[in-house]
């Protein structure tokens, strides 16, 4: 009566259910350790250096950063907050995220209560409004680090196309952006073989963050876009520097961007506070001292920076409130910035001298401090919609296409708007 | 431990413990037991499969189905019932046209050459070779690479301005292609990538096939002085076309949901748009365009659904139309 025992059934029947068990919960995540606050950022926030501090100002608790990429980051959340489980207690999101997230407010921690409205003095006034919803009822985040625009150049090659080099006189070439492109002009007139500029999609955008009002009114969050002339003018400017093949193509962050940076493939790229150190580390040591920084045609305009929130379905929510309110406190800001650059959203903070005072010396000791603050203060509220994130690819996506040689700018820019139109339908 | 334990059951069919025994004797709950060892346990052991299955195969894709007749939000969730609108608007999405075309465009130019070469090197790799097991271990090697690195590494060398096959293009006179701008340049781009990790694969399957083909037809047809080439179709490809509709039906559901290499190959990020034109956007882009970027479920689902019907109808149409190819006999 072959072997059958007893024993190998329930062996057997011990194994299917292993089986299934381990198959059922492989998305499971341990729970945290509930003195420990953790906070979802993308790239270097920078936290790192305020551990000390931290320890000090809450010895119970331990600070713990979890860092994604960019678009995984964002993505991530929005998986999150659906899911309804596995957010950090604090999350970073970043300005061009964050009108998305306006219509699902109700899936945060409405910080106002918990005292946010009694230190939103510490923020400049746009700051603030980019991080509430409900028409300012609500607040959503505590802002962090602001991205105030400049305009980084290579000194080398502007001095191979015979243009000035020191960036006061730089910054006095192109007071407008029509300036900025009749400084291609003459640069690439004199250098064919090098780009102006990185991208057309970059001195457009840069052009769009300062204006108040880009594709939405701020009115009414109503498509605007085909009849605002902002919208028109930049792609036009942009458009042009593409179809001269004065631009080199590359978006920022990109392998591509990378080697032109480290090879010199582009003279001029509008560059916020953040983006220093992006291009320090792309360019590489053989290229310190040779990019500088001038003021970006057109005035202040911002690029980036982020809101720190707080998701609803965090344990402790007040402990996660109580830690954000730290980080975003003026004196971890002024930390933030002279030990990583990072520049502060607060006023008060980057007119602190020590923050004026700073030079960086990898950008031909430009005085970044000074640059920036004085773009910061330069700086318009620019309303961004609720659907502006979807809207805002096609136009790069359009001015990629001019890149390529694929389509004229009227042409793209006629697409773009098609695009959008259909895309908000 | 699994393949050890299902032997058994198999083994004492001859035993069949109740009816033909003699006597009314009342079975003991050994025997029960072992009777029910014998019937129940296959059932035990492929149930995990189903079980599985179950949780990650088909109430996904009828939750799917439930969701694409939703508006429905990533985040906010569930905006109301709206029918077949979402099916409607894939009809009337030039967007959805595109990334099928391209799809499809990319799954021929990478699949039909892939699979003739994979015969090929197959029908190499099953003559007498000076170091049989290093290079049949070789060919696999593509395939046990990372697809993101292998994406990365390709979506290098096509680069525009420092790629090296248009460094290596130049050589003979031929100007820089931007291989991410332009239909055909960047689908050929991508289905080096595809071919290249795919075709060792594919070659090694053959390969297995083609060692169980009796060599005795061979020497018969090397008798009758038939040449290399004819033995080769007439011999061992209908020999082996189990295992050719087998890989054709794989390629075809692998092809059609390509998703990494041409989301990798796009140097604008991860935005699923692919290239500015939505040259190599393919149907699976879209559906991450739609579903997971811009939030919109219910017509990401839809977009699921409608890539799910077409994989089958042309697994269908391939397996009938590979039957017919391989069997010339």
């Amino acid at each position: 009566m072959g072997g059958i025992r007893p024993g190998r059934v329930v062996a057997t029947a011990l194994t299917a259910a292993a089986a299934t068990l381990l198959a059922g919960c492989g998305g499971g995540r341990a729970a945290g350790d509930e003195n420990t606050i953790v906070v979802a950022t993308f790239g270097d926030f920078g936290y790192d250096a305020l551990q000390a501090d931290f320890a000090e100002a809450f010895p119970d608790l331990t600070l713990e950063t979890r860092v994604s990429e960019f678009d995984a980051h964002h993505q991530q959340l929005q998986t999150q907050l659906a899911g309804g489980r596995g957010a950090a207690d604090i999350v970073a999101i970043e300005e061009g995220w964050i009108p998305q997230y306006r219509e699902s407010h109700e899936l945060f921690v409405e910080l106002g209560a918990l005292g946010a409205s009694d230190i939103k003095d510490r923020w400049a006034e746009w700051k603030w409004e980019q991080g509430v919803a409900d028409g300012g009822e609500f607040v959503l985040g505590l802002g962090t680090d602001a991205g105030p625009l400049a305009m980084c150049y290579r000194t080398d090659l502007f001095e191979a196309a015979g243009l000035p080099t020191d960036r006061d006189e730089v910054s006095a070439l192109w007071p407008t952006w029509e300036d900025f492109a009749a400084v291609a002009d003459e640069f690439s007139a004199a250098t064919p073989d090098v780009a102006f500029a990185d991208s057309a999609e970059n001195v457009y955008g840069s052009m769009i963050n300062q204006a108040p009002e880009g594709y939405f009114a701020a009115a009414d969050d109503s498509f605007i876009a085909d009849e605002n002339p902002v919208i028109s003018e930049a792609f036009a400017l942009a458009g042009g520097l593409a179809e001269a093949g004065q631009t080199a193509q590359v978006k920022p962050f990109t392998q591509e961007w990378n080697v032109g940076l480290a090879q010199g493939g582009f003279a001029t790229m509008a560059c916020p506070a953040w983006m220093l150190a992006q291009i320090e580390s792309a360019a590489g040591e053989q290229n310190a001292g040779v990019w500088d920084i001038a003021s970006v045609p057109g005035g202040g305009g911002n690029w980036g920076g982020s809101i720190l929130t707080i998701p609803a379905q965090g344990d402790d929510t007040e402990t996660a409130y109580r830690v954000a309110e730290w980080l975003t406190a003026p004196e971890q800001q002024k930390t933030l910035f002279l030990e990583k650059g990072i520049l502060p959203s607060q006023p008060e903070v980057y007119r602190d001298p020590e923050v004026l005072g700073d030079v960086n010396e990898y950008f031909n000791d430009a005085p970044v401090g000074e640059i920036f603050a004085a773009s910061a203060d330069s700086l318009a509220p620019n309303y961004r919609g609720t659907r502006d994130f979807s809207v805002r690819s096609r136009f790069q996506e359009a001015l990629g296409r001019v890149e390529e040689g694929v389509q004229s700018a009227d042409e793209a820019l006629a697409d773009a708007l098609e695009q959008a139109e259909r895309d908000l339908g | 431990m699994m393949v050890a334990s299902t032997s058994p059951p198999e083994t004492p069919k001859a035993s069949s413990p109740a009816g033909g025994e003699p006597g009314p004797k009342r079975e003991s709950w050994r025997d029960r037991l072992a009777r029910w060892d014998l019937k129940g346990t296959p059932y035990l052991l492929i149930l995990p499969f189903f079980a599985v299955f179950l949780g990650f195969g088909l109430f996904p894709l009828l939750y799917t189905g439930w969701v694409s007749l939703h508006d429905w939000h990533v985040v906010l969730g569930d905006q109301g019932f709206v029918g077949l609108a979402n099916f409607a608007r894939l009809l009337g999405d030039p967007n959805f046209w595109n990334a099928l075309f391209n799809t499809l465009s990319i799954f021929l130019i990478s699949t039909v050459p892939q699979l003739l070469a994979a015969l090929g090197l197959a029908a190499l790799l099953d003559r007498r070779l000076r170091g049989r097991t290093f290079w049949r271990a070789g060919v696999l090697l593509p395939n046990v690479v990372s697809v993101v690195a292998v994406a990365l590494v390709f979506a290098q060398l096509f680069g525009r301005d420092y790629g090296v096959v248009n460094h290596v293009l130049g050589w003979v006179g031929i100007d820089p292609i931007n291989w991410r701008s332009g239909t055909w340049a960047s689908h050929l781009a991508i289905s080096v990538m595809v071919m290249w990790r795919w075709t060792g694969y594919n070659a090694l399957i053959y390969l297995a096939a083609m060692q169980s083909v009796p060599r005795e037809l061979y020497e018969q047809a090397e008798i009758d002085g038939a040449s290399r080439w004819r033995t080769f179709w007439a011999i061992t490809v209908p020999s082996i076309r189990p295992t050719i509709i087998f890989t054709v039906l794989v390629s075809t559901i692998y092809g059609l949901q390509l998703f990494a290499e041409p989301q990798l190959f796009d140097p604008k990020g991860t935005a699923g748009v692919g290239g500015n034109s939505r040259e190599f956007q393919t149907v699976t882009m879209y559906l991450y365009e739609e579903g997971v970027r811009l939030g919109d479920a219910g017509y990401g689902s839809a977009i699921a659904w409608a890539l799910f019907l077409i994989v089958l109808v042309f697994a269908v149409f391939n397996y009938r139309l590979s039957r017919r190819i391989a069997s010339k006999d």
